[in-house]
């Protein structure tokens, strides 16, 4: 114990000596977390504020589904609608050509006869309900069925953002249900009047009785609606945090080329020792990091018109969930600083690594996303599992309880990795044989 | 001086990663109690790979080393405390003060307080570091630099002492007062290990010495009386010049 703390106190005098650096390492995450969380904030508000997103409309049915769908887009007030292109009516085949072209990146085509297919399918289900109303002996209809669905045709530029597309798709599926129904209201009620001509109905605006009201669970009493602050804050301090690799990769390469660690195998004293005390000043170092961006999400982002940060109470499970993503990030680099050979190598291999877990953990796009195979893939990153671990927290207001199976995955990955490079260093020794 | 061996090496051989000749090549000998031992030879001849084997650093690839009856493989950790190694290559933390490096190998060493910090402030003060003790070892000239690599590795007092060229690059003054204390050193009972290519000083220093060269030993013993041994050479400068040739090393 003497012995590490020893060796503590010389990481922590290597780190202080460089000032700039320190003040870099805590500035740095900091900066990053208010930068990127503005770019995806102004990012997202194009989208949901700004009506001037171009999408080609092809209305060849030119009957009530057609006009509806084109008088919702235009209502939604985020599309402005394009039929004409030079004064020429956009066909089907222009809009799919353009939007390949990414000239555009939404076309809609309405195919001809839409409205009188889908009133077709609408009567028949009408009259079949009538006539065992009526007539219940006499079933006739009920072996006639029309499974004919109409296609209304979105063509996207792939290059379309997902939560833009998420978004278009929503809001179409949205308006088109209130077309469908509105029009199997009015053909009950022609129906209606055919079968009781002296029957006047009253004119029912009819308006979906179902609404869809979203709503964010969380344990908290108030239920917080989750910003894009909310998933952003905790991507960006994870995804930094997990950055320590770089600095701590770049010690323990130093340390080596210095012939320090040289002497040290001459010296009775464990390589697990040196690691656990460099754990011991980075884990200072990363907890410090996390505090600074979380407060600068908190008390920074509101400056820039964005909504504030919200943590929760649980300030014991932020902690240790901070502790155990740390350590994970710490375990990595010792491990990744052990079996580089360069400085170049590990930094290249460091930072590209993180990125890529930061992408297959979700921490950029949500795991929900993704499709089946990714989504699996993600359940092997250590930043997907801070991840969900600080989602839980911040959104869920779970208990330490309930993330308890990230802290323990965690762990055990600080665990592996640190005791693979501990080994790894004992039966290799750090110069060339 | 008894004449028991503290230091045996049977049929040392190693090859590098990739290498066709051998480093060192079936060397055997034993090194005695308390005397100073000189591994003599030209660049590449071997010195450094001997002296990193006999510490434990790395196995060779062939052969066997006991130190104190023990083989060093199988007794590594139970070694590293009665050995103190002084590397060719100064090895210390440059953004640390000289002092906090003393500080941190000597409580590696298991070393603590007062004691520890009355040692490392007498062996400053002997090597005239005193004034230098709380600045950055990156600001230390290379003479400076090698005078605390040489203490890190003695700090503790160790009973064998491996030093690998400890004089290279250092004034006349500092040197004198190196060679002196290693005399003192062995005094007070320690089997010192060394490596040089300067002659003079090792005619002076070593009780036996063993030259080397392209990894086999082509003479050991006392340097007096290996020079008297061969009458036709001065010094032992000039017999080495003639057993290892005047061309050019790697
Ligand atoms: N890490 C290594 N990998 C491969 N070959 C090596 C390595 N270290 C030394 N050698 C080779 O082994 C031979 C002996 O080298 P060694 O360093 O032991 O010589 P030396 O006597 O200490 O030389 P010097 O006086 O220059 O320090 C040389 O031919 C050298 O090229
Ligand atoms: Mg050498």
């Amino acid at each position: 114990m003497f012995k590490y703390f020893a060796a503590y106190r010389k990481e922590w005098l290597i780190l202080i000596r460089d000032p700039a650096g320190l003040v870099l390492l805590f500035l740095m995450p900091m900066v990053m977390v208010v930068i990127l969380s503005m770019v995806q904030e102004f990012g997202w508000s194009t989208i949901s504020r700004e009506p001037q997103v171009p999408v080609l409309f092809v209305n060849t049915d030119q009957d009530s589904v057609g006009n509806k769908f084109q008088q919702g887009l235009t209502e939604a007030k985020i599309f402005t609608l394009i039929s004409q292109l030079d004064s020429v009516p956009v066909t089907r085949e222009v809009a799919r050509q353009k939007v390949l072209e990414g000239e555009y990146q939404i076309a809609v085509v309405i195919p001809e006869r839409t409205s009188e297919r889908i009133r077709a399918k609408i009567r028949l289900l009408v009259n079949k309900t009538m006539t065992s109303l009526m007539m219940p002996d006499q079933n006739f209809l009920a072996g006639v069925t029309n499974t004919d669905s109409v296609e209304v045709i979105i063509y996207f530029d792939p290059a379309v953002r997902n939560s833009f597309r998420n978004a278009f798709l929503s809001s179409t599926r949205e308006f088109n249900s209130k077309i469908e129904s509105r029009m199997i209201f009015e053909t009950f009620q022609d129906e209606l009047r055919k079968l009781f001509p002296g029957f006047n109905m009253p004119v029912i605006d009819y308006e979906p009785s179902v609404y869809f009201k979203e709503i964010f669970p969380s344990g908290v009493e108030e239920e917080i609606l989750p910003s894009t602050t909310q998933h952003n804050v905790p991507s960006w301090a994870i995804f930094a945090m997990f950055f320590i690799v770089v600095p701590l990769t770049s010690s323990i390469i130093k340390e080596r080329e210095e012939g320090s660690l040289i002497r040290l195998m001459t010296i009775p004293v464990t390589y697990m020792t040196i690691f656990m005390a460099k754990v011991g000043v980075y884990l200072f170092v990363c907890f410090i990091q996390f505090l600074l961006m979380v407060l600068a999400g908190i008390y920074v982002l509101p400056l820039f018109n964005m909504p504030p940060l919200e943590v929760g109470a649980n300030y014991l499970a932020i902690a240790i969930m901070t502790i155990v993503s740390s350590l994970a990030a710490l375990g990595y680099g010792i491990l990744l600083g052990t079996l580089s050979k360069t400085h170049q190598q590990a930094a290249a291999f460091g930072s590209v690594s993180i990125v890529v877990l930061a992408a297959m953990g979700g921490l950029w796009v949500p795991v929900y996303l993704m499709g089946s195979f990714m989504r699996h893939l993600a359940t092997f990153s250590p930043l997907n599992w801070a991840h969900a671990g600080f989602l839980d927290i911040f959104l869920r207001g779970s208990s330490l309880m309930d993330v308890f199976p990230e802290i323990i995955k965690l762990l055990s990955f600080f665990a592996v990795t640190i005791t693979i490079a501990a080994i790894y260093r004992t039966l290799k020794p750090p110069i060339s044989t | 001086m008894t004449e028991e061996s503290i230091i045996g090496i049977r049929d040392l051989t190693k090859y590098y990663k990739g290498a066709d000749e051998p480093a060192i090549d079936h060397i055997s000998l034993g090194i005695f109690k308390d005397e100073i031992f000189g591994f003599l030879g030209p660049n590449g001849a071997g010195k450094t790979t001997t002296i990193s084997i006999l510490c434990g650093l790395f196995p060779p690839t062939k052969g066997k080393v006991t130190i104190d009856g023990l083989d060093i493989r199988l007794n590594h950790e139970k070694i590293k405390h009665i050995i103190g190694i002084v590397p060719q290559e100064v090895a210390l933390y440059h953004t640390l003060t000289g002092l906090e490096n003393l500080q941190f190998f000597g409580n590696m060493y298991g070393l603590k307080g007062k004691a520890l910090k009355e040692r490392i402030g007498e062996y400053l003060v002997r090597f005239g570091l005193e004034k230098f003790a709380r600045k950055q070892v990156s600001t230390y000239s290379g003479g400076m630099k090698r005078r605390v690599n040489l203490i890190a590795g003695l700090l503790h007092k160790p009973r064998i002492l491996f030093l690998d060229e400890p004089t290279v690059g250092i004034d006349v003054q500092s040197r004198n007062v190196i060679l002196e204390f290693l005399h003192e050193l062995q005094e007070t009972g320690t089997t010192i290990i060394y490596t040089s290519h300067y002659m003079e000083e090792a005619e002076k220093l070593c009780n036996r010495v063993a030259i080397i060269d392209q990894g086999k030993i082509i003479a050991i013993g006392n340097p007096k009386e290996l020079v008297a041994l061969n009458p036709e050479f001065k010094n032992l400068e000039t017999m080495f010049l003639h057993l290892t040739g005047k061309g050019l090393r790697d």
